[in-house]
């Protein structure tokens, strides 16, 4: 019966919330709905569509978030998410938001849903920033002349909101219309007599299909018998034939001639309220010279907040502190008395303890490190530093294949390389996001595992930090080089929106970094347990020696490490970071010299990060890829530290 | 009775321009002596194509140094100025490999290939380059001195304006349908005022209240014409 009514609730009275991309739609529908989506000061960071239940006027409204879109033309998977959901559902109502400092930008996408015939109402948001900047928008004159309800938000501070909920009953059609001249208009006219009625009208899809838009072939397929798409076929050629440019082309241009001229009509400046600090300092952080030292004391404060206050503060005050001196005492003495068996008593508090193990060390090690990680994240991410570091390290990136764009999933695959693959969507091509995935697998560390391997190399030498360091960042390099070379298909421009640097909003931050924490606890601890009853068990039956045995030619005789590292790195497989741990305790019992910290520990950064990552590997770039990834990554892992032992002996370097 | 002028075939013609043009480029490095002409022409009857230029009148020599008269040097600036815009129009609006350019600018460069009108449209679309790929200097035609007259800034690929300039977009030259669609939903379309603010890590620049990051590879094919700085 739930079910059914709540189908009920998303068929009548669907809204939708669509515009470009970083103008504030997740803030807005976050606002409406009271649910989540992950907001950030950085274009394209909704991939999929969140819905959620709003209630106004009495109504039970069905609100969805869209990926940000330029054009209703889609150049992009997201933008196809985003037209698909206007094409394919009932919608009662449109919520375009657009950025109130580029009214021009927001309304080519207002004439296109216009031209759907789809009610829509139009929310300019960020006014603030607007008038800041000097700009003032007549909003009643600019509602008569599109027709349709305007509402000034500010989406961060919550104002304009109550007016907008209010205003989503009400269904208003726009009255906006735009003519493309005789001979655009005549092709037109041609498509419509031909294609079926639909949600949205002729006219949008006849232009669609002019601008030559290849995602719609599967709906014409469904839609159109085979011989009509060879008539609309035939039909654009014949126009394109007649313009020099390609049509999509021409049909942006006139759009956005007539925003522009509507916008002339209803904007006008004022003096600008002098300029502040953030927009200087948004200036610096991409320039070519002064962004370096930005770039160095945004990674210096970062170091100090995650490396320091997290991996070694607040981690000594739980490990130690909590762990050691309280919780671990108590519980193996509770364990003492309670449980006679031993081998549940180890089961619990024994070397390979749920307890000992498994909770000491996701509680007291990683939860300090991937929660101060994820705040510094939060921060860069809202600031819009982001976008600037992306300018900064293009280059870099574009000998790997990719572009300044990757910046997003590798800089968040330092805290979690599986939330990272997720955003690799950020990425236009799949190429792209082959080797996105690929390096995130092979070579980020995460932030758990950083912690872990930066306090063992802590202990060895500076020196023996920088040749791990610099292993793994010349395997990245290497392994992002050849693949760009290797792998088919195409890179995409380096087009990207520099959003305005701000202030971040401390709710927005601890909000998202308690959900990210949240998901990744989710994530992490039960594996953590069960890597732990997976040694446990092998340890009592004694199925660890038998594996140590097995291994040893690789991990004694090419790695050079003792056999004991095999346990490690069979738990690597698992968890890299937990893998990581257990050198930890080998070199804490002096069982592994400075080389050996060095080789282990260089092997097992390449390890694929968890098994969630591998699952999201396969969800995101299919099963095939995603075998071929780990094919690949094990072998090479164990190579590349083959290679560095060879090469510590042969050259006769002791760390 | 044939004239001499008719009765030579296109081939000669073509050998008295490659000599023009040599001897053009040689004024350029410096001073043109008929040495350095004999040495560097891959003609392998130097001697009586420049026989036949100074017979025509194309030419003069005086000791040793050779100078253009009026209508050779008119000759000349065309042969130039042909090969030079070819250049510009095959590598930077075609993308075609370096080396192949200086092949097909080789054979483009003759009044029978290329008409005038065809050598003015092809500048005008290049937005009157002043100079080849190589940066070497292209002699101005009648529709550059038009243009000139008319608009006075030149149109120029955005890597070629300077940072701080404002500037309206006048064409973009791309290969790419995709592109071309994706730089006017941003707000890149002819017409529009842009600011260009760097170029380096990657260019940037401001339209309307947008700012954009760019790779150089678009940068290269959006083309602008620098605003009076008023």
């Amino acid at each position: 019966m739930h079910e059914h009514s709540l189908e009920d609730t998303k068929n009548g009275h669907r809204v939708a919330i669509v515009g470009n991309p970083n103008v504030g739609k997740s803030v807005i529908f976050g606002l409406l709905t009271g649910r989540y989506a992950t907001v950030s000061n950085y274009p394209g960071t909704t991939v999929t569509l969140t819905s959620g239940s709003c209630k106004a006027g009495g109504e039970d409204l069905w609100v969805t978030d869209t990926p940000g879109v330029n054009t209703l033309i889609p150049m992009s998977e997201d933008e196809v998410v985003t037209r698909d959901i206007l094409l394919n559902q009932a919608i009662k109502l449109v919520v375009q938001v657009a950025d109130a400092k580029n009214p021009s930008r927001g309304l080519q996408i207002s004439l296109q849903l216009a031209e759907m015939g789809l009610p829509f109402m139009l929310v300019l948001n960020m006014w603030d920033e607007a008038n800041s900047r000097g700009i003032d928008i007549n909003v009643k004159k600019l509602s008569d002349a599109i027709g349709t309800t305007v509402i000034p938000t500010i989406g961060v501070q919550r104002k304009g909101i109550k007016e907008l909920r209010e205003s989503l009953t009400e269904e208003r059609y726009s009255s906006l219309s735009i003519s493309y001249g005789n001979l655009i208009e005549d092709g037109i006219k041609k498509l419509e007599a031909i294609l079926p009625q639909s949600r949205i009208s002729r006219r949008s899809i006849a232009l669609m299909l002019l601008a030559g838009d290849a995602s719609l072939k599967p709906w014409l397929n469904k839609n159109v018998s085979p011989s009509d798409v060879t008539t609309i076929d035939a039909i654009r050629r014949d126009l394109q034939n007649k313009f020099y440019e390609p049509l999509g082309y021409v049909i942006n241009q006139i759009r956005l001639k007539k925003a522009e001229k509507i916008v002339e009509g209803v904007l006008s400046r004022h003096q600008k309220s002098g300029s502040n600090v953030t927009v200087h300092i948004g200036k610096w952080a991409m320039h070519p010279v002064w962004g370096i030292p930005v770039l160095l004391a945004a990674l210096f404060l970062m170091y100090e907040f995650v490396g320091v206050l997290g991996a070694q503060v607040l981690v000594g005050l739980l490990e130690e502190g909590l762990f050691g001196n309280y919780i671990n005492p108590y519980m193996t003495f509770i364990a003492e008395r309670f449980i006679p068996d031993l081998f549940f008593r180890d089961l619990f508090v024994g070397e390979y303890g749920i307890i000992t193990m498994a909770l000491t060390y996701s509680i007291a090690l990683i939860l300090p490190i991937v929660g101060t990680f994820f705040i510094a994240f939060g921060i860069l991410e809202d600031s819009g530093y982001l976008p600037r570091l992306a300018i900064m390290v293009h280059k870099i990136f574009k000998l790997m294949g990719l572009h300044g764009k990757a910046v997003l999933p590798m800089v968040l695959g330092l805290g979690c390389d599986t939330m990272a693959t997720f955003t690799a969507r950020v990425m236009e091509t799949r190429k792209e996001r082959v080797i996105v995935t690929l390096l995130l697998a092979l070579g980020v560390p995460c932030s758990a595992q950083l912690g872990v391997i930066l306090g063992m190399l802590g202990g060895v030498s500076l020196t023996a930090t920088l040749v791990w360091a610099f292993s793994v960042i010349l395997v990245i390099f290497l392994v992002g080089y050849l693949s760009s070379k290797v792998l088919k298909g195409e890179s995409s421009d380096f087009v990207f929106d520099i959003p305005p640097l701000r202030i971040p909003v401390l709710s927005n931050i601890v909000f998202k970094t308690l959900s990210r924490t949240e998901w990744y606890l989710k994530e992490a601890v039960p594996l953590f347990i069960v890597g732990t009853l997976i040694l446990f068990t092998l340890d009592k039956i004694g199925g660890l020696e038998v594996i140590e045995r097995i291994a040893s030619p690789v991990v004694v005789s090419f790695l050079g490490l003792p056999a004991k590292a095999t346990e490690a790195f069979l738990i690597g497989f698992l968890r890299r970071d937990y893998g990581a741990a257990g050198l930890f305790a080998l070199a804490q019992n002096g069982q592994l010299n400075p080389n050996q910290v060095v080789i282990s520990l260089v092997t097992i950064t390449l390890f694929v990060p968890c098994v969630a990552n591998l699952l999201v590997m396969i969800k995101e770039r299919g099963l095939r890829t995603a075998l071929a990834m780990v094919a690949f990554i094990f072998p090479f892992a164990f190579f590349v530290g083959g290679v560095l032992n060879f090469g510590f002996n042969l050259l006769g370097i002791k760390l | 009775m044939m004239d001499y002028h008719r009765s030579r075939d296109q081939f000669e013609e073509d050998r008295i321009d490659e000599v023009l043009e040599l001897i053009w480029i040689l004024r350029e490095e410096g001073e043109s002596h008929i040495e350095d002409v004999r040495k560097r022409s891959e003609d392998p009857n130097v001697s009586q194509v420049l026989y036949i230029v100074e017979s025509e009148g194309l030419v003069s020599t005086d000791n040793g140094r050779i100078s253009f008269d009026q209508q050779g040097e008119k000759r000349a600036e065309n042969v130039i100025r042909r090969h030079r815009l070819a250049e510009r129009l095959l590598s930077e609006v075609f993308e075609i490999e370096e080396k192949q350019v200086e092949d097909h600018a080789c054979e483009l460069e003759h009044t029978h290939v290329l008409s005038e009108v065809v050598v003015d449209s092809i500048c005008t679309f290049l937005g009157h380059p002043p100079t080849c790929p190589h940066g070497k200097a292209i002699p101005r035609g009648e529709c550059c001195k038009r243009f000139s007259n008319e608009l006075k800034p030149l149109v120029v690929p955005l890597t070629e304006l300077h940072i701080g300039d404002e500037a309206r977009i006048v064409f973009i030259s791309s290969k790419y349908h995709a592109r071309l669609d994706r730089l006017s939903s941003l707000g890149i379309v002819p017409g529009g005022i842009l600011h260009l603010h760097q170029k380096q890590p990657t260019y940037l620049i401001k339209i309307g209240e947008t700012e954009l990051a760019l790779d150089r590879e678009l940068a290269k094919e959006i083309f602008a014409k620098k605003m009076q700085q008023g």
